[in-house]
């Protein structure tokens, strides 16, 4: 076989301290017994083999096991069982800036960090200007600065050149494309693409789909630190993305004892619909969001509205918005809102609304009712980092040439 | 074949620039932001002399140690025990202090401790010539008996490393390890012949079994043979024991730090 990196069956085995509260813990207890721990499996019965020149992406959720998959390939932890046979000089970016000294200043810096990366120093002299103007103007006035004064853009810009010049056979990297400003981001993709234009394996981890798509050949896709799936780019995010728009965006109870409330109020049902285009699976930026909620009012002659707000996962709350008060009696409400398209941006949100009574009381607050991914969309684009922002709005924006001259 | 023997030689030869660049951070880094920078070397060693000299000659008014200046026994005790308390420490803590290339990175992870004998080397080097100036001031030169003194540094700097090895291996997952390190620096600083000579120790009927137990014993006075002209209080067997459980230890803890390495990164 030609390949050059095989993996077979490679598992990787943790364990935790069981916290068990339950039992007290006297003193002498805490220091003789053995400690309970539980086993966790963070990467599982890996397998797969690349070929020279493929560009391997991988995805899958938080703890899919992602990053401990790539520290096994990068030799930085070893498995507990199964082998990796790797063929080639391989660099591993999981960092920008590794092992970057704040007291050194940046040409010191430049040479241990490519040392640390396994250039040789000769390597580094040859190609030292090409990385101190990769790095940018900034950079060549504090070459002799040390780097805890650079601002944090300096820092992870001088990063990233170092790296960039690296002349591995195999490259592994961690998402450190999306570091930067939107000027710089570019410039290293294109670094990237030249980099993936040679006869050069890589192996990238990405939250980014858009940046797989366009990279990578074949992909893997873990779950849980199992393979989900490995073969083709297109065939595996394809299925990615249909099992992520599984998890059903609804709620709905048939029968008022089981349902979430209280006294006053009880949700029937709540869902959560986008207006997927064409043969799109999963909600992105485009879509327009429509959420139709249905609850039992169990009391008479009430002034009720309902006030929704939805946040980021960070937690901030984007928006707050509520349906007029209306004068209703004892049965079934029901109330629709939509979101229009290109309003919020991608990321995770969550809804959570309230039932309130003359504007002013809370009757119940329901929270976390959804929570739901939105998928970034571009076109024509050739920057894949984050686009900043909770919102994304397509305001008009023209803009024109008024006159020749300078 | 001859693919694979280059690109073995290029990885040596990668790897050996890597320890020589952490070694030349480390020490760039030592003195940084200080007005005195590499004059805390010199001044350092210094000090510890004079606070013994204080004490021997003015409070319990002892002009000389078995036979030889006093200065000269007190400033080569305390110029060999500093190399090895440093070594020793800083190989131990390298590995968690480091963990940030450790969790990243891969390459050899010997070269971590091994560069952390660089600075308590370089502090040797200023001791060592602080320790000329003095022993000619004092009438007492150098003899050829100097052409010893790299082979016993050899054998300090080994034994240094190994039990470096050893703790660091062994901190990562335990950090009780790092709370013995300075009980060791701190007493077997008196329990090993430092600021007085074997002399006061020969005669004793467990010496024999002392000097396998604690190597340190044989290397200093080795270590003094080689500086101080004529002295001579130890036998050449004596030396030899030591220097060959250091040896010992090193080559312990290359196992066992080899037998660690690969899991570091899980308990960091």
């Amino acid at each position: 076989m030609n390949s050059i990196v095989s993996v077979s069956s490679i598992s990787k085995k943790y364990q935790l301290p069981l916290s068990n509260k339950e039992v007290p813990k006297s003193f002498v207890n805490k220091i003789f017994k053995k400690k309970e721990l539980v086993e966790y499996w963070a990467v599982k019965d890996v397998s797969f083999t690349l070929n020279k020149g493929d560009k391997l992406g991988i995805i899958g959720n938080n703890g899919a096991g992602k990053s401990t998959l790539l520290k096994i390939l990068s030799k930085i932890t070893k498995p507990t069982t199964g082998k990796v046979d790797i063929r080639g000089k391989v660099a591993s970016l999981l960092e920008v800036g590794t092992g970057f000294h704040p007291e050194l200043s940046g040409r010191d810096n430049i040479y241990l960090n490519g040392a640390i990366l396994g250039m040789s120093k000769k390597q580094i002299t040859q190609q030292f200007d090409e990385i101190v103007e990769f790095a940018g103007d900034q950079i060549i006035k504090f070459l002799d600065t040390p780097v805890k004064r650079y601002s944090s853009g300096m820092y992870v810009r001088l990063g990233f050149a170092i790296s960039a010049h690296l002349d591995p056979d195999i490259l592994i990297v961690d998402e450190v494309l999306a570091v930067g400003d939107a000027d710089f981001q570019k410039k290293s993709l294109g670094k990237m693409k030249e980099v993936a234009s040679k006869e050069k394996t890589i192996l990238f981890v990405s939250h980014n789909l858009t940046a797989v798509a366009n990279l990578c050949n074949k992909t893997l896709h873990l779950e849980k630190g199992y393979v989900k799936q490995f073969g083709e780019t297109g065939e595996v995010l394809n299925n990615y993305l249909s099992a992520m728009q599984n998890n059903l965006l609804e709620q709905s109870f048939d029968h008022i004892e089981e349902a979430p409330g209280n006294d006053l109020v009880r949700l029937k049902y709540a869902k959560l619909t986008p207006a997927l285009i064409g043969n799109q699976l999963i909600a992105d930026v485009r879509n327009s969001l429509k959420i139709d909620i249905e609850f039992w009012n169990l009391l008479d002659d009430q002034n009720l509205n309902i006030s929704l707000h939805i946040f980021a996962s960070t937690g901030e709350c984007i928006f707050n918005v509520g349906t007029q008060p209306k004068l209703l009696n004892k049965g079934v409400v029901q109330a629709s809102l939509t979101i229009p398209g290109y309003f919020l941006n991608d990321g995770n949100y969550l809804v959570s609304f309230m039932i309130v009574k003359d504007k002013s009381i809370v009757l119940f607050n329901f929270e976390e009712v959804f929570n739901f991914e939105i998928a970034d969309f571009r076109e024509d684009t050739t920057w894949y980092g984050k686009w900043p922002g909770y919102v994304r709005p397509q305001f008009n924006f023209p803009i024109q040439q008024v006159s020749q001259k300078i | 074949m001859s693919f694979i023997s280059t690109y073995r030689i290029n990885q040596v030869r990668n790897d050996l620039e890597l320890l020589l660049i952490l070694a030349k951070r480390d020490i760039s880094v030592r003195y940084k932001q200080t007005f005195l920078g590499v004059i805390w070397a010199i001044i350092k060693p210094l000090v510890t002399m004079s606070v013994f000299l204080f004490a021997f000659k003015t409070v319990s008014n002892i002009r000389d140690l078995g036979g030889y200046p006093i200065q000269l026994v007190i400033f080569s005790g305390v110029l060999f025990w500093n190399f090895f308390a440093n070594a020793f420490q800083f190989s131990s803590n390298s590995i968690l202090t480091n963990s940030n290339l450790i969790s990243k990175v891969y390459f050899p992870r010997i070269i971590i401790p091994i560069s952390a004998l660089s600075v308590p080397f370089i502090d040797f080097i200023i001791g060592f010539i602080i320790y000329l100036i003095l022993s000619s001031s004092l009438n007492y030169p150098i003899s050829y008996q100097i052409m010893y003194l790299p082979i016993v540094f050899l054998f300090l700097a080994l034994f240094s490393l190994g039990l470096g090895l050893i703790f660091s291996s062994f901190a990562i997952k335990h950090r009780d390890f790092l709370q013995i390190i300075p009980l060791i620096v701190q007493y077997g600083f008196f329990i090993t012949p430092i600021i007085y000579t074997s002399n006061e120790l020969i005669s004793k009927s467990w010496f024999q079994y002392y000097l396998y137990i604690n190597p340190l014993v044989g290397l200093v006075e080795f270590f003094r043979f080689s500086l101080i002209r004529g002295y001579h209080i130890l036998s050449f067997y004596d030396f030899f024991i030591s220097s060959m459980i250091s040896i010992v230890v090193f080559i312990l803890g290359l196992f066992i730090f080899k037998y660690k390495e690969d899991t570091f990164v899980d308990h960091l």
